[in-house]
């Protein structure tokens, strides 16, 4: 097949787009998957330990959301509740590390961190997730201006969790100045959750009640996150197809002797376009596939690599992976293909002398 | 076999073809000479269907080039191209370059051809691994290999020795031999030799 020879008779060009795409590639895949991935852990950790989240009215972050721990007596006693906890989440220096996550939470949410080592937190005492753990071998560790003692240390699915510091609401509510960050409701009765977050939202005036589904759309750490996301891969996938058009554009005139040359012989357009047409179809699937598996590695060690304490995770989806084969495809082909069209309606000698300059 | 009648080009704003007019009878070597610069490569190109001349007309064989329904198949099958640089593509081998060339019930035709010209042991060699009589012999078997009933050659013997041009010479002799036309353009006064017509130009025009 004359594409197959025409890459392989030409093997720093047919290296030059293929890296080219594979970049561009990869840049998409990583920049989008790490955003995925950072907003599928928070979004998990939300949605898998309740139905209803109740936050501070007004308070987009719950970071800065303060609720008054005692709702929760009241809570519990509301018809289909199963039960509720509440939580402080908050970042610190720990130690020598400059910052990490700290989750501040009732007793009856402890049994959510699986311990491999020790006991859950008693007052004064923090529980340290596995990665943030390697960082440490004493037996006790500085928070804000506090020292706690690690009584034990957890793993957890969750990478943000995996790197950081579990304590009791109390202590963590001393260290931020709060009651609850957020409290979060399970229901008995999960076609139910609608009535029972209107119930709860007439306990107080100064709380929002959303079923944790709700919330995780609406939140809007997401939305920033995404759209932030959305607008660089978007630039760098950009910048990469313009990169491999550009490529594929100059590849295609550094080749019009050999154009001149097929139509002189009495080749078709067809059959030159078609020819370019296996070439760049080769060259792009073969460099997304290997961009692709690239990410997919790099994605994989993420999570291990332990400067970054786990909280840089990413989750490639289906329709991130389809949509960049599909823009690779599309723009290796114009940046191919129109030039080869526009050149081949040139005269044969035109081309064969345009090839020679 | 061929006329042209006014035929005149522009590159740009320049002209380099003056209002030919003239014939080619079908079984002639015609010879077109002149200095480099004389306009004689942009007549053969324009003779051959490689370029559309500014105005003027040509006809093959009572059809105007500008009517022909299917040029690339009229290119392929009734004319064929010897350039001065050979142009042959680079990733194919000698026998690929050829056969890219060659109509499907005329590709029978190439062992014997190559066999003709001496160079069918080179079959699987590519064009940078020959010589430059070699490659020139290659682009001959290319031309001639679906029996055209013309064969046009720019400076054929451009780039060869004294030895390797006579057998390009020989070569186009045997085509004639056999009933093809052959268009020659070079300012290689030996082609007379060859020749039964010749056309000298001059800045454009016939002297």
């Amino acid at each position: 097949m004359i594409s197959l020879k025409a890459l392989r008779k030409t093997p720093f060009k047919s290296l030059l787009i293929f890296s080219s795409i594979t970049i561009a590639v990869m840049a998409i895949f990583l920049i989008s998957s790490v955003s995925q991935g950072v907003i599928g852990m928070y979004s998990k950790m939300i949605k898998t330990d309740g139905d209803i989240i109740i936050t501070q009215k007004g308070i987009s972050d719950t970071f800065f959301s303060n609720v008054d721990i005692g709702l929760i007596k009241k809570i519990d006693k509301l018809e289909s509740v199963a039960s509720s906890y509440g939580m402080i989440v908050g970042a610190s220096p720990i130690g020598h590390i400059p910052i990490a996550g700290i989750y501040g939470t009732t007793a009856n949410h402890f049994s959510h961190y699986k311990l491999s080592r020790g006991e859950y937190p008693k007052d004064g005492e923090v529980i340290l997730g596995a990665n943030l753990a390697k960082q440490f071998a004493s037996q006790s560790v500085n928070i804000g201006n506090k020292r706690f003692k690690i009584s034990g240390i957890f793993s957890s699915e969750i990478g943000f969790e995996e790197g950081g510091v579990v304590m009791n609401i109390e202590d963590a509510g001393r260290l931020f100045n709060r009651s609850a960050s957020f409290i979060l409701v399970t229901s008995d009765s999960p076609n139910n959750t609608d009535n029972i977050a209107k119930k709860i939202a007439l306990l107080d005036d100064e709380i929002e009640v959303k079923t944790t589904q709700n919330f995780v759309k609406e939140y809007n750490q997401f939305k920033i996150i995404e759209n932030s996301s959305l607008v660089i891969s978007t630039l760098a996938f950009a910048m990469g197809l313009m990169g491999i058009a550009s490529v594929m554009s100059m590849i295609v005139n550094s080749r019009k002797e050999e154009f001149g040359i097929m139509r002189a012989l009495g080749k078709s357009r067809f059959f030159i376009i078609k020819n370019l047409f296996f070439e760049t179809f080769i060259m792009s699937v073969s460099a997304y596939l290997f961009a692709l598996l690239l990410s997919l590695g790099i994605l994989a060690l993420l999570p291990h690599i332990e400067m970054l304490q786990g909280y840089v995770n990413g989750t490639l989806s289906l329709s991130t992976a389809i949509y960049v084969l599909a823009s690779t495809l599309f723009m290796a082909l114009l940046g191919s293909l129109v030039p080869a069209w526009i050149a081949s309606k040139t005269d044969p000698i035109l081309l064969i002398n345009q090839g020679c300059a | 076999m061929i006329k042209a009648s006014h035929v005149s080009h522009f590159y740009g704003a320049e002209q380099v073809l003056f209002d030919l007019s003239f014939e080619i009878k079908g079984g002639e070597f015609l010879f077109l000479s002149g200095e480099s610069g004389s306009g004689k490569s942009t007549l053969l190109s324009i003779l051959s269907t490689l370029l559309k001349p500014s105005s003027g007309e040509l006809l093959i064989d009572g059809e105007s080039v500008d009517k022909i329904k299917n040029i690339d198949y009229f290119r392929q099958s009734k004319v064929g191209f010897v350039f001065q640089f050979h142009y042959l593509i680079n990733y194919l081998s000698v026998y690929e370059n050829i056969v890219l060339a060659a109509l499907d019930d005329k590709k029978h035709n190439i062992k014997k051809i190559l066999k003709k010209l001496g160079i069918l042991e080179l079959s699987a060699r590519y064009p940078n691994e020959i010589s430059g009589g070699q490659r020139q012999r290659v682009a001959l078997a290319r031309a001639l290999v679906n029996e055209p009933k013309i064969i046009f050659a720019d400076e054929p013997t451009g780039s060869l020795d004294s030895k390797n041009s006579t057998i390009v010479y020989g070569l186009l002799a045997d085509a004639l031999k056999n009933g093809t036309t052959v268009v020659v353009a070079s300012h290689d006064m030996r082609i007379e030799n060859y020749a039964t017509q010749i056309i000298r130009l001059k800045d454009g025009q016939i002297l």
